[in-house]
Formats: C-alpha cells, structure tokens, sequence
C-alpha cells in the first residue's frame, strides 16, 4: 500500500541531538523493525514518522508524497502504543470505533467495520467490556483493533509486546506475523528486544546513539553484521569478543594469533585502513564446539547451565570475563574445570580498531 | 466434657481477640469519636432540642410545634429557600465552569506555567474578610473602581452602589463568592487533568480527533468523578457561605441577599430567637442531606457511566 521514505532526518531537544542525518527506503507491505538499546532514539524516530514529533531538519515521504508537516490522518498512519493508550472509560467497542467516530463515518458502517475488526482480532465477546476487565494479551488486541479500523497505509507499532509476559510474547508474536501478511500493509515495528526483531522483520534497522548502524535482513544482520555492535546486538546468547595481535592480511584474509592455537587465518576481506597491530574477534556461542584435541580456545568454565537439548557454558577466555559457549545438552564439562573450543576460521568475525566489521568471505547459503 | 472444654475455650479466644483487635481499634477511635460527638452530634442534638423550645433572652419552655408550624406559616420563608438554592446554583455552576477553563489554561503546557499556577491562589489565600472587604471598596459608588470604569465607558451616568438595589447587590454576591471559591476548583481540576496520561491524547490526536473532540471524548470523561465531587462539596460550601454575604450587604438591601444561613443567624443571634433560630438551622440542615441525599444518588449513577472496570 505505501513505500516510507526519510531522507536525511535529525532531531534534537533543546541542545542534546538524538538523530543523526537518518536516511532510509522502506519497501511498500515490508515488515520493518526499529531495534536498538533503550535511548538510541529509535521511538523518537517512530513518533517523527506518526508526526507527533517534528523533525529538526530533513523529510518524510509516504507513497512518494512529502508530508512532513502533515497530520498524522493525511499521513494514513495508526499507531499503536507501548502502554496501548485504551479509553479507559470506554468499551471495547467504543475504543476501537473511536477513529471511525472522530471520521464521522455512519453509524451502520462504524458497526460494521467494528465488528470485522473484532473477529479477526477474536474480540467479539468482549466488546462490552471496560478495558480495565481485559487481560493484557485481549488489550494489545484491542489497541491493535483500534489500529486497523482505519484501514491506514502505514502501521506504527511502539514497543506493543514488552508489557506482556514472555508467553503471550510468543504468541502475539505469530499473531502479529499473521495480521502483517493478511492485512497487506505496510508496518514499521520499534523494540529493544532483538528476538522480536529477528523473528517478525522483514528487514531490521539498527539503532545506536541515534545513528543508523546497520539496516539489512535478519540474516544479513546475522552473519554479516557491519559493526561490533551489531555483532552484538543481533544474537543470542551475544556473540564473544576477543583482542588479538594481528600477524598479517592477503587476499586469502587476515592471519590473527589466538591463545594457545597460536596463528590462524581468517577468511575475511580486507582493506588498506585495516592494518593495525590488534583486531577484535568475534565468534557466535553456537559456533563453538568441544575441542576433540588437546588444541583450543581455553575456557575456564563458571557456571553451566544445561537446558536439556543444550549447554550454556559461561566463563572466561583470555581477558574476556564473559566468555559464553552454547554446547550440546550432553556436552562432558563441569564447572571449574578448563575445556578447549575450536570453531570453523569461517564462522569469525573480524573488526577493526574502529568497530567495522571486515566483510566475511564464506557465510551460509540462507543468506541469499 | 469436651463440650464445656471447647466453649471455655472459644470465650477465652473471644476475651483474647476483644483484648488483642476489636478492643484495642476502639480505644484508637475513641478519643476522635468522643470529640467529634463534642463538636457536631451534640450541638445538633442540643439544636434539635432548642427547636422545641421558645428560648430567648428571657428563659426557655417546651412549646411544641410551634416553631416549625410558625416556620411553615411565614410567608417569606419559601422565598429566602429559593433564594438560597439560586445563590447554590448560580455560584457554583460559574466556579466550576470558570474553575475548569482556569484548569485548562493552568494545564497549557507553557513558559513559567508553575508561577501562573502560584498566581491563581491568592483569592483563596488572601483571608475571606479581607478579600471581601476589598470587593467592598470595589463595589462603591463614589470611590470604587468599578462604577468609575462604568462611568468613564459611558455606562452609567452617575455613583452607581453596585451593593444598594435589590437586584445588583444578589449578582455582586455572586460574583465575590465565585472568585473566592474558583481557584480551589481550578487546582482539584488541574490535578485530575495532569492525571489523565498524555498517550490518550495522542493517540486521539494520530486518529484525527480535533483539541476540542479530545477534551470532550477524554479530558471531561477522564476528569468527571472529580468534577462531580467537587461541585458536591462547594455546593454544601456555597449554600453555608455566611461571610461573603454578611461583610457585604448582611442579607440586605430588603433581604435580597438573604440565604438560609443569614436568615438563621439574624434570626437566632440578632434577634436573640434562640427557639426559633434552632428551627431555621435544622431546615438548614434538612434541606443539605435531601440535596446531598439526591446528589449522591447521581454521582452514582455517572460513576456507573464513566467506571474503569
């Protein structure tokens, strides 16, 4: 229904700036995921695009109009907000025909377009009741009713899920995959939490700092994170780090010392400005495995902890103090004890000493 | 045996409970109870009794009915409790509907707003003799400001005492116990309006609602059960108001600004109709408990309406 486009967008409150020169080129019906630590500015940048917020500087076009003096109506957004903003005074049925109600649609329409909401939402039993009667799950519902009466281009989402406990996540989770393909729309999706991310995005934005770090496919993101933040942030349980001399780079990658492996080549491509004396490493938990030789990564173990199909080995190796291998569920280890881990050159990951990661020779087919 | 054992048993839990619970709240309510009966149950007793009584100056006696039948029979009476109701009304519909554009204003979200906030007070600050004695000077003909403001505009001709006729010396009334009564209305209302959340608002606001379509839809649904509980008490405020009225006009001019309350005091303190004045203040009284009897039956049914849950 509508391609979102920002072109150049910085805010600042006062004198503290909280978007950077933010562009970006959302697909019409894509699926678009703000993620990013709290304070990085990415609700700012959601409630830009509603225009509840104004932009400093820059432009916002939907469907190839530029409307970033329009009201939210002339936009064809709906949002749905973190703490749902539902009238508290109203039923369930007045809430979600407030839009309808404000448009001055007919009453037989309002009726009609209320009640198709309901039942794709499996509200309809509760349209007489308070929202303060509703359990969260059935609130988000309706908030989301509330949303989709409107039949709007755009839809916001702003953090809907992280006042629900982790099972009603997961289920709205599909829910929300569900509602994105029936309804055909266009949807732009803020979160902290990099699993929602991962799980419903069609493509991902990476916020930090107010800055725009990487904007790709969960599998792009994945395995060829642009940044250590990145890196790190997409992931879980989060991806280890290591400082390591760097020995030499070729065409073939680079050639880092490892602890107690001692040299090994990194299929990476490099750059001129990559040469230094150290780089940072990074290697995935899940791509660690038990050493079958006396050769290894040395990891002192701490803690375990064993889920049954797996183990989250936690402890340190060399100077990282939170070292994380995720083995199999009946992995030989126990706590205290010194174990080896080896890992395929090809699943590192090689970042400079400004945090950009080198672009990863050989990464999985589901890439493409 | 066991029967005899069980019930010393439960009596002696009884005498344990009554020591340890029931006995003790008592004791804490006790000392508050015994003044409260001191200061209200037992002056409106006491009323209740001077009603039956002709007391006076001159001693007291046991007369009856009389006094309510005498009441009943006074041709004026009905008039003063209209007047009473009116002055009710009148006086707190404007503070409410001033008290709540002041809220409004107060809410704006401005430069400075906590001084502007500060600034409504002093009405209600100011203590309400003075207050009213400067309305005083403001209301005379010769040297008040406002039949001089009057008279420069050409509205009147000459001194106009805005106290002395009939008709302007009831509305002055009005118009002094309204400013005195708002700011407090405005500051209850504010509250209630900050404590609406702003994500309501805004997510009106993103589905097109105009300002006044979301003070209507939200602001007044969200801030009613405070809108209906302040006009409750300054209802029961306004109809008891004595020291407006009485440092202005003191009923007059002709009774046009007696109430129910000044009427009561002329009648017992003045005129020294102990009896009689009794029977007056326990109509004062009656007529409050039907209306806040009434009252409450509403705030009920709006609660019903504007409930949460």
């Amino acid at each position: 229904m509508a391609t979102v486009s920002l072109k150049s967008i910085k805010k600042s409150f006062d004198s503290t700036q909280v978007l950077f020169d933010i562009n970006l080129d959302i697909e019409d019906k894509e699926f678009i995921v703000f993620v990013g630590p709290s304070g990085c500015g990415k609700t700012t940048l959601l409630r830009i695009i509603a225009g509840l917020e104004e932009a400093t500087n820059g432009e916002i076009e939907i469907d190839g109009i530029e409307v970033s003096d329009a009201h939210p109506i002339e936009r064809g957004i709906s949002m749905v907000f973190q703490s749902y903003a539902l009238y508290p005074h109203l039923n369930v049925f007045e809430n979600i025909a407030f839009p309808l109600r404000v448009a001055k649609l007919p009453k037989a329409e309002i009726e009609n377009l209320v009640m198709r909401a309901a039942e794709t939402l499996q509200l309809t039993d509760r349209l007489n009741f308070k929202p303060g009667q509703l359990s969260g799950g059935q609130r988000q519902r309706v908030a989301i009713g509330r949303s989709i009466v409107r039949q709007p281009k755009v839809f916001l989402f702003d953090e809907p899920l992280s006042n629900l406990d982790a099972a009603l996540r997961g289920e709205m989770r599909v829910e929300l995959a569900k509602l994105h393909k029936s309804l055909d729309a266009t949807m732009i999706y803020v979160t902290h939490d990099q699993v929602e991310a991962m799980t419903m995005a069609d493509r991902i934005v990476v916020l930090s700092e107010g800055k725009v770090e990487q904007f790709g496919t969960p599998m792009e993101l994945y395995h060829r994170p642009s940044t250590k933040f990145v890196a790190g942030f997409i992931g879980h349980p989060k991806m280890n780090f290591l400082k390591v001399p760097h020995l030499s780079s070729s065409s073939k990658g680079v050639s880092v010392e490892l602890p107690e492996i001692g040299e090994q080549l990194l299929p990476v491509e490099t750059k001129a400005e990559n040469s230094g004396d150290e780089l940072e490493i990074g290697i995935r938990p899940e791509d660690l495995i038990l050493s079958k030789t006396a050769k290894g990564l040395p990891m002192k173990v701490e803690v375990l902890e064993r889920l049954g199909g797996s183990t989250l080995v936690y402890g340190s190796v060399s100077l990282n103090q939170n070292f994380c291998a995720l083995l199999q569920g009946d992995a030989l280890v126990s706590e205290g004890e010194t174990i080896k881990l080896v890992a395929s050159p090809s699943s590192f990951h090689v970042f400079d000493s400004n945090g950009d990661a080198m672009k990863r020779q050989e990464v999985p087919e589901v890439m493409s | 045996m066991t029967v005899i054992s069980k019930n010393s048993k439960s009596s002696s839990k009884w005498r344990e409970f009554l020591r340890s619970r029931t006995l003790f709240a008592w004791l804490l309510i006790t000392p508050a109870a015994l003044f409260m009966f001191l200061i209200v149950g037992w002056p409106l007793l006491e009323t209740i009794r001077l009603s039956f009584t002709n007391a006076g100056l001159g001693g007291e006696q046991y007369i009856g009915w009389d006094n309510y039948e005498k009441l009943l029979n006074n041709r004026k009476y009905p008039g003063i409790v209209g007047r009473t109701f009116y002055w009710m009304f009148l006086s707190v519909l404007l503070k409410m509907i001033i008290g709540t554009i002041g809220a409004l204003l107060l809410n704006a979200k401005i430069r400075g707003k906590a001084a502007f906030r500060v600034m409504v007070m002093p009405p209600w600050i100011v203590p309400m003799a003075i207050g009213c004695i400067g309305w005083l000077w403001l209301y005379n003909g010769h040297f008040g400001i406002l039949a001089g403001v009057l008279m420069r505009l050409g509205i009147i001709d000459g001194p106009f005492e805005f106290l002395a006729y009939k008709s302007s010396a009831f509305y002055s009334a009005v118009v002094t116990d309204v400013w005195i009564g708002t700011p407090m209305i405005s500051i209850f209302i504010l509250a209630a309006m900050q404590s609406v959340p702003d994500d309501l608002y805004e997510a009106a606001y993103v589905d097109g609602a105009s300002r006044w379509y979301r003070f209507r839809r939200i602001t007044i649904p969200q801030i009613m059960p405070v809108i209906v509980t302040m006009s409750l008490l300054s209802a029961i405020w306004t109809f008891n108001s004595f020291e407006v009225i009485w440092i202005l006009t003191e009923g007059g001019p002709l009774g046009a600004t007696t109430t129910m309350i000044i009427d009561t005091y002329k009648m017992a303190i003045a005129n020294y109709k102990f009896g009689y004045g009794a029977t007056r203040a326990l109509m004062v009284v009656l007529s409050l408990a039907v209306f806040s009897l009434l009252y409450l039956i509403l705030l009920n049914k709006i609660n019903e309406r504007y409930k949460t849950k």
